[in-house]
């Protein structure tokens, strides 16, 4: 028996004006199910995630979220941004962050109730922060960083999970913490879509995998994605060939 | 056109040749502060050495020295408190700029209503006043279009890379801060340079504006550089000769043709080509952000 | 020293000015907040600038009561202008800024110098004249309070949102450019309530300083909102009183508006000094 699909691509393509930046993205991923986008730098990792969130337009083919074109299923699906992007001297406390994650759910010209700040109360202590609430964003690590930017897409209680380098310079404390809380949202029924650099890792914790440069060269489970052959073709130069022991990715 | 026909006069003479002077310095700098987003820094500048001018009429002294004095005090000021930690301590560059900018202002319009009878003379400052240029404010200028030029042209290499990569500059072991202080201090000098001929607020048109619109179609700094000379003399001279015709404020006049070069680059430049897309979204990942470090 | 405070405030010019001069305090302190979280410090001063030719507009078709009413048109044009460009990328914001306002400026510049009061009409403007405020002044100015009262409580979590991840607001689904016009008419409207008291250059110190002096002296958005709006208030009061005991006490005429903005200039000065020292000693 199969979960029923949550995110569906069919020969998905899109561009930036006239030109291309990824094409033929074919595959489906379903609840409970943690996909990892990988390839190299500029394969088109954060473009396809964009499209995701209906912020790039599809050009040929489509995109579905749960059922709905990418930009309707907005309420439903939670994203993670990379922690170094945003302001670190911003005067705003580590809860305060994590509260935003309910801002759709209040709606409009209503301020937080008491069910909003438990629910944000609880994402931050599923990623092991609780202490931290009253602490400034800015004081924290970057590991830190991230997984209260995980507690803010939890708050949110979505059915779809989008994160954009995750585990980009994240410490091993926190690359547990932040891997245990993805693990429990899936198996809770959600689809988490994670794109990374690191191969090793999105063999051992993902479900699938979906492999990028420029247009699609392979998804589905890891066995089939991440061999010789595929990661040979999708990293060009970057893979070093070890003899008969294997082929390593060289980070690009 | 009555500016030709009124060539004959000496201060019509001396104004033509103050906007080209002014025209060429600005245009050189202010490609420095376009690339490096300086604009409000510019603006800062241009509004708080307006003290300096009222001290200077105070005193008894030349207008041009007391603002550049002034000017001098303020670049330290701004450089001391967005020092390299300043950001730690809640003090981001902008709002410096700001509280330098503002302070700045009310000093000079405090201490102005102190006194009777010279608001004359200080409107001239605050909106330009070409037509009444002297020789020896002319010297002035061409003297230090003379410096700031020569400087720009023998720092050529390291200023533009200290636009495009200051990290990269300080990592080759340039002395980062003294090149910002030294550009700054340039920057200063051409503001207080344009001073008579646009006046305090409306400098930063003359410096921002004609190397904004070179930006717009020039992609090499050499090329940027010789276009916003170029907008920047044409609009002096245009400016000057719709001020004649139709008996308008030069400075004013001077400034619109800054704005008329500008918009209509930028209606041009901003018709759907697909490379415009392209540069877009490159210019995304590549968060702009002031690349003034001192 | 009580005395210095209260008696100027008896007379009933003085009462008036001290009401306009206390609304602005708050009204400037709580959107200046704002300004300052999404670093628009150099959008208010344009729209400062590009008011101007509203001011004098205005002020050729109808007198003084034409003031608000044209500035307001500008103001509103100018901010719809600014999210407009901030929307296409395209170009070089700052860059597009500086142009645009020094360009609205010459304008206003061009049309009153075809005047015959040209000087002293430009100082008024430029400068404001708190001490001859009436009460249809003081409604506007209250009116704008209450308004942006509203906005910041109804919109303060989305603008926040907004201002810290705007590329996640975009991703659940708000509307940045809807939301970026609502702040910039906001402080378009600030801008043309406070430009009769300390004219057009001044406002932005009325917006920027208090809310900088408070960022310097806590961490916390809710502590910074309500200190800048005290400091704005406080400053404005000693500025007021300052310039009045200048000029009757002591035969020295400080001009009200730029007393009230170097009173608070002051106040931030002696912020950063402070925990300077603070911080040496310390060491």
């Amino acid at each position: 028996m199969s979960r029923p699909a949550a995110i569906v691509f069919d020969q998905a393509s899109i561009a930036y004006g006239r030109v291309p930046a990824l094409e033929q993205v074919h595959g489906t991923v379903r609840r409970g199910e943690i996909v990892a986008l990988v390839g190299p730098n500029g394969a088109g990792k954060s473009t396809l995630i964009k499209a995701l969130l209906g912020l790039v337009p599809v050009a040929s083919g489509s995109i579905t979220v749960l059922g709905q074109a990418p930009a309707q299923a907005r309420r439903l699906v939670a994203y993670v941004p990379q922690a170094d992007t945003l302001d670190p001297d911003f005067p705003i406390s580590v809860a305060q962050v994590v509260l935003m994650g309910r801002y759709r759910r209040i709606g409009w010209l209503r301020p937080p109730g008491r069910a909003d700040r438990d629910a944000a109360a609880e994402a931050l202590a599923a990623v092991g922060l609780a202490h931290r609430a009253a602490d400034r964003f800015g004081t924290l690590s970057g590991g830190q960083r991230q997984r209260v930017l995980l507690a803010r897409a939890i708050a949110a209680q979505p059915e779809a999970l989008l994160l954009d380098e995750p585990f980009n310079g994240v410490d091993a404390v926190s690359q547990e913490a932040l891997l245990d809380t993805i693990k429990t949202l899936a198996a809770g029924g959600a689809a988490v879509v994670v794109s990374t650099h690191d191969l090793g890792l999105a063999q051992l914790t993902c479900d699938g995998i979906c492999l990028l440069n420029r247009h699609q060269f392979g998804f589905g489970p890891p066995a089939d994605v991440l061999t010789p052959d595929l990661l040979r073709a999708a990293y060009g130069g970057a893979a070093l060939e070890l003899g008969d022991r294997g082929l390593i990715v060289a980070r690009s | 056109m009555i500016l030709l026909t009124s060539l004959g006069d000496g201060y019509v003479r001396r104004a033509l040749l103050e906007v080209v002077i002014v025209g060429v310095l600005c245009g050189a700098v202010g490609v420095h502060v376009v690339l490096r987003r300086l604009s409000f820094l510019t603006t800062a500048l241009t509004h708080a050495t307006f003290p300096g001018v009222v001290i200077a009429t105070l005193l008894g002294l030349g207008l041009v020295l007391g603002a550049g004095v002034f000017g001098v005090l303020l670049v330290a000021v701004v450089a001391a408190l967005t020092g390299p930690r300043g950001a730690e301590h809640g003090r981001e560059t902008t709002s410096v700029t700001a509280v330098v900018l503002s302070g700045g202002f009310a000093l000079g319009m405090a201490l102005m209503s102190t006194q009777e009878g010279f608001s004359r003379d200080l409107t001239a400052f605050l909106v330009g006043s070409v037509l009444t240029v002297q020789p020896s404010d002319l010297v002035v200028s061409a003297v230090t279009a003379a410096v700031v030029l020569g400087m720009l042209a023998a720092l050529r290499k390291e200023l533009h890379l200290a636009a495009f990569d200051p990290d990269a500059l300080a990592a080759a072991g340039y002395p980062a801060r003294r090149l910002d202080l030294v550009l700054l201090l340039a920057l200063e000098a051409t503001v207080v340079t344009s001073l008579p001929a646009v006046g305090t607020i409306m400098a930063v048109a003359l410096i921002v504006g004609p190397a904004a619109t070179a930006r717009l179609w020039c992609s090499r700094t050499s090329t940027m550089t010789a276009v916003a000379i170029g907008v920047g003399v044409a609009s002096g001279v245009i400016g000057l000769a719709v001020s004649e015709q139709w008996n308008v404020a030069a400075g004013g006049a001077i400034v619109l043709s800054v704005a008329a070069f500008f918009m209509t680059s930028l209606v041009l430049r901003s018709l759907p080509w697909g490379e415009l897309a392209v540069a877009v979204v490159g210019r995304r990942k590549s968060a702009g952000r002031p690349t003034y470090s001192g | 020293m009580i005395d210095i405070l209260v008696t100027p405030f008896d007379r009933p010019y003085m009462t008036r000015a001290l009401v306009e001069a206390l609304l602005l305090g708050a009204l400037c302190g709580a959107v200046g907040v704002y300004v300052l979280l999404r670093r628009l410090a150099f959008l208010t001063d344009a729209v400062t600038h590009t008011v101007f030719p509203g001011v004098v507009v205005g002020f050729l078709v109808s007198g003084r009561s034409g003031i608000v009413p044209g500035a307001l048109v500008c103001a509103v044009a100018a901010a719809a202008l600014f999210t407009a460009i901030a929307a296409t990328r395209r170009v070089n914001e700052d860059a597009t800024l500086a142009v645009l306002l020094t360009a609205f400026f010459a304008v206003g510049v061009i049309l009153i110098s075809r005047q015959h009061s040209y000087t002293a009409d430009l100082t008024a403007f430029l400068f404001g004249h708190v001490l001859t405020i009436d009460t249809t002044d003081i409604v506007v100015t209250a009116a704008v309070t209450v308004l942006a009262g509203l906005v910041l409580l109804g919109l303060g979590k989305e603008l926040l949102l907004r201002a810290f991840d705007p590329e996640w607001a975009r991703a659940t689904g708000y509307r940045i450019t809807a939301l970026d016009l609502v702040s910039n008419m906001l402080i378009a409207l600030v801008v043309v309530a406070s430009v009769q008291a300390v004219g057009t250059v001044l406002v932005i110190a009325m917006l920027v300083v208090p809310a900088a002096a408070a960022r310097l002296l806590s961490e916390r958005l809710g502590v910074i909102v309500a200190v800048a709006v005290l400091v704005g208030m406080v400053g404005a009061w000693l500025g007021l009183a300052t310039s009045y005991e200048a000029s009757v006490g002591h035969d020295l005429r400080l001009a009200a508006g730029a007393t009230i903005v170097l009173v608070l200039v002051a106040f931030y000065a002696l912020v950063t000094l402070g925990q300077a020292t603070r911080r040496l000693v310390r060491r």
